[in-house]
């Protein structure tokens, strides 16, 4: 016990308690420079139901799981290939050089690419083709881009892990019982790598939800996510009640959404 | 002798709802091959964990000469184990891995180093002590493992299935390099097992085990030719098991009637009396199998079910004429090539000494 | 089963996609103009760098410093915390587990948001130090889950064993138990330094005037637009990236 008991403590300190903090802060009355008076008010949570607020809920629920979907989708095949190819360990260090690089620097890849001043635009002005710009950024979609790529690396790394794990034979098995090569994808190895799977979609989406960097810097005004105004509230608005309580509907949404997407799935298994 | 002899007296332990041990005594003399035998869950490790020190039993005491050791912990009791996955430690050679106990007492560098030889002379892994466990065989792994228990020069030596995780023909070679061994340090050897032919093969003493309680002490002789009760009988070798009443008894033996076999006489090693209901036992390879009846034995006819050939002897089972099946290992003395060989479907007699058949279990009348 | 081709090309077309993006950036690192526009090779922006950045290395040093404190920090919490885990029998272990996975579940914001209220309620001043803590923080789980996973590669029984040939509870732990999560605890320190380095919205809230990283630090250049500075950092970045990732190949395994 003794030996945990440091890190315990450090745990309950400056995570356990500061997440009872935001939560008992949404619960009270705004003062106009930031903090918070000690009586009871909805207020935080009233200003949630605003249009504007539920749109930006909405926005942020639909560009997490489109990126998650995509990023998934893309994901399985390739860590299949990579779990069976014979250049795995090389795959693998290409896979995995991206997820140890800077998250910054990846942003900034696209906007250096894609950006009004970005290489394509220039290129395209350098040739004539356009006077002044084409808007390749600034909007959800270019936001969904990037989620993917930031978080590809995540998704596929479990799902290789999860792969790599399973004896080959039973697909030789399931081959040999006439199975075809399609068929034995969907009956055979996505139910034996259902752990994978649930990982690289909770690695993908609780990040995307909580994005801040991604539609701040290539999302324009209609991208903005959650997390973006949740900085608002704090640094411009100084409305600490208001920015405790988005954190806190996002907390319970992605807390619940895990062990709700966790418990449904292993039921699944189970039957 | 340096070993110590054990005294285990009224342990008891639970595990939650689980009793895995009930009551148990025993008694290890000094210097001796002791065994442990039972089916898995029988309590035999946890026994032998508890006088490693490495379990508090709920009740009871281990002695060790005849002095209570139950409140000395596991690093400062004079015993040492040999456990099943050998737990060597994977970040130490073979030579560090010996000479842990011996760099805990403070022991001078030249003195480790003839110790330490002189235990992998003798377990001949001089060649190797310099190699990690991650580089050794299953075989080796297991002799690192019993010259690090052996390093500390405990009293009394415990081994918690030391060979089962390696194949046969290797479990074979060990068992009898564990004996020479046992006879060259002279140290008590507790033995866990749950395969019935290692323990009779190389114990002085053995404890059968089940349910948490002992079933039956006594020399492999003894276990394996009069078990105690039906459990033993069938745990230790292979046996034919019948129930039979008592139809007449005289000195020495019982005349009895076996439903499916018919009547005939047994070995009276219990008191029983007209009318009891009883269990006998009759082990296979004491049965006679030919194409005539025998004279002064119980003789009955039968025909054969299944003949099972395995190369030094055959299996046989013999349907009876009244329906019961008897196993019979006939063992091939002769060239088999000159002889008669018995068949499937033969019509055959089957025949036995009185004295081969005795009563495990009565139930009165 | 061998993949089929639709897997192969997905693999190659997803790195084509990951690494054009980024083979672009290094390449105008050496470009001799400060529009994208390729008219020569230079060494102009690395020079730029290296003698004309003072607040950029200011950042990194800041980074340097925060990430190796925390690292230590986290490691050595973490990895005691796995070994209590691994080797105690008490109650409330399930508690230990809850409260180690939520910080992987909970989004980072929320994290920094609450550290961020947390301190300004406790009137801890925002600086180094904030950022150490909230480093040490989201590290510590990871940490404690690496040398976790080292450590269920071993039976109890080596620890038993230990016992059994003598050793006290001190011996098993710095004879037996700290070298063989060793592999572990070296993979929990360099898992950390890279949370550390890399981690840019945790710090964004609770870092103060002055003590900006440089994650922090490359934000706001970015948000300022593109330069060839910025091209030449992440140049210097991807290649230590890249030399971590190699070296770390051997422990990856107690990472996934």
């Amino acid at each position: 016990m003794k030996y945990v008991s440091g890190y315990t403590l450090w745990l309950v300190i400056f995570f356990v308690i500061p997440l009872i903090i935001i939560l008992s802060f949404s619960f009270l009355e705004k003062t106009p420079y930031g903090g918070v008076n000690f009586s009871f008010s909805l207020e935080g949570y009233k200003s949630l139901l605003t249009i504007g607020y539920l749109k930006v809920f909405w926005r942020t629920v639909w560009i997490s799981i489109i990126s998650t979907l995509i990023t998934v989708l893309l994901a399985l095949p390739a860590a299949y290939y990579i779990a069976k190819s014979k250049f795995k360990n090389l795959l693998l260090i290409l896979v995995v050089i991206p997820f140890w690089t800077n998250s910054l620097i990846r942003i900034y890849a696209w906007i250096f690419v894609l950006g009004n001043n970005g290489i394509i635009n220039q290129f395209l002005r350098f040739i004539g083709l356009i006077d002044s710009h084409i808007q390749f950024l600034y909007n959800p979609w270019a936001v969904i881009l990037v989620l993917v790529y930031t978080y590809l690396p995540y998704a596929i790394i479990p799902l290789y892990a999860s792969i790599e794990r399973l004896d080959n034979s039973i697909f030789e098995a399931a081959l040999d019982l006439g199975c075809s090569k399609r068929k034995a994808f969907f009956k055979v190895l996505i139910p034996n790598i259902k752990t994978g799977l649930i990982t690289s979609i909770i690695f993908v989406l609780i990040p995307a939800m909580g994005s801040y960097a991604i539609p701040d810097l290539v999302g324009g005004v209609n991208s903005k996510m959650i997390g973006n105004e949740i900085a608002r509230q704090l640094t411009t608005a100084k409305n600490w009640p208001a920015a405790s309580a988005i954190s806190s509907v996002l907390t319970l949404i992605t807390l619940l959404g895990v062990i709700l997407f966790v418990r449904n799935s292993k039921k699944e298994v189970l039957n | 002798m340096l070993g110590s002899n054990v005294e285990i007296k009224n342990i008891s332990k639970f595990f939650g709802d689980f009793q895995a041990l009930d009551n148990v005594s025993l008694q290890v003399k000094k210097g001796e091959f002791f065994s442990l035998l039972g089916p898995s869950g029988c309590g035999k490790t946890t026994l032998l964990r508890i006088i490693a020190g490495l379990e508090q039993p709920d009740s009871g005491d281990v002695l060790f000469d005849n002095k209570s050791v139950i409140n000395i912990p596991a690093n400062k009791r004079e015993v040492n184990t040999i456990f099943q996955n050998y737990a060597l430690f994977p970040h130490l050679t073979v030579f560090e891995n010996v000479a842990f106990s011996l760099r805990l007492k403070k022991i001078s560098e030249t003195e480790i180093k003839e110790r330490v030889g002189k235990l992998l002379y003798l377990v001949r892994l001089e060649e190797h002590k310099n190699k990690k466990p991650s580089q050794l065989s299953g075989g080796q792994r297991q002799r690192v493992a019993i010259a690090r228990a052996l390093a500390n020069e405990p009293k009394v030596l415990l081994l918690d299935e030391p060979v089962s995780a390696l194949d046969a023909k290797l479990r074979q070679e060990l068992l009898v390099e564990l004996d020479n061994l046992h006879d060259q340090v002279g140290i008590t050897f507790i033995y866990v097992t749950h395969d019935q032919a290692e323990a009779i093969s190389v114990s002085d003493h053995v404890a059968v085990m089940n349910n948490g309680k002992i079933v039956q002490t006594g020399t492999p002789y003894e276990i394996y030719e009069s078990p105690a009760n039906n459990f033993v009988a069938t745990f230790i070798g292979e046996t034919n098991l019948m129930k039979a009443e008592v139809r007449e008894t005289n000195e020495e033996f019982v005349r009895v009637f076996a439903k499916g076999i018919g009547e005939f006489e047994c070995y009276k090693d219990k008191e029983v009396k007209k009318g009891d209901k009883i269990l006998l036992t009759l082990r296979p390879e004491k049965i006679k199998i030919s194409s005539k009846p025998l004279e002064g034995l119980n003789s009955f006819h039968g025909i054969v079910e299944e003949e099972i050939y395995m190369g030094y002897q055959t299996k046989y089972f013999v349907k009876l004429d009244e329906g019961y099946i008897l196993k019979i290992y006939k063992q091939h003395v002769n060239y088999l090539l000159d002889e008669k060989i018995i068949h499937w479907k033969d019509e055959v007699f089957v025949s036995w000494n009185p004295n081969d058949s005795f009563i495990i279990e009565v139930e009165e009348n | 089963m061998n993949p089929g081709k639709f897997s192969r090309l997905i693999t190659f077309l997803i790195l084509i996609f990951f690494y054009i993006p980024i083979a672009v950036v290094v390449l105008f690192s050496f470009n001799a103009s400060k529009s994208p526009v390729w008219v020569g090779f230079s060494l102009l922006w690395y020079k730029e760098l290296f003698t004309n950045s003072y607040s950029i290395w200011k950042a990194f040093w800041n980074s340097i410093i925060v990430a190796i404190s925390a690292s230590f920090v986290a490691t050595a919490l973490g990895a005691f915390g796995a070994i209590g885990l691994y080797w105690g029998k008490f109650k409330g272990k399930d508690y230990i587990w809850i409260i180690s996975y939520l910080p992987l579940i909970i989004p980072d914001i929320i994290i920094g948001v609450s550290l961020l209220i947390f301190f300004v309620f406790i009137k801890l001043r925002l600086s180094l130090f904030t950022i150490f803590i909230a480093h040490v923080t989201f590290s510590l789980p990871y940490a404690l889950m690496i040398v976790f996973s080292r450590l269920q590669d071993f039976e109890y029984s080596i620890i038993e064993a230990a016992y059994d040939l003598g050793a006290t509870e001190e011996i098993a732990l710095f004879k037996v138990i700290i070298p063989i999560s060793f592999p572990g605890i070296l993979a929990a320190f360099f898992m950390s330094l890279t949370l550390s380095i890399d981690d840019f919205v945790i710090t964004f809230f609770v870092a103060g005037p002055g003590s900006t990283t440089l994650p922090l630090k490359i934000y706001s250049m970015i948000r300022f637009g593109i330069s060839p500075t910025i091209n030449a950092i992440s140049t210097l970045m991807l290649a230590g990236t890249i030399v971590i990732s190699v070296f770390m190949r051997k422990y990856l395994k107690y990472i996934f």
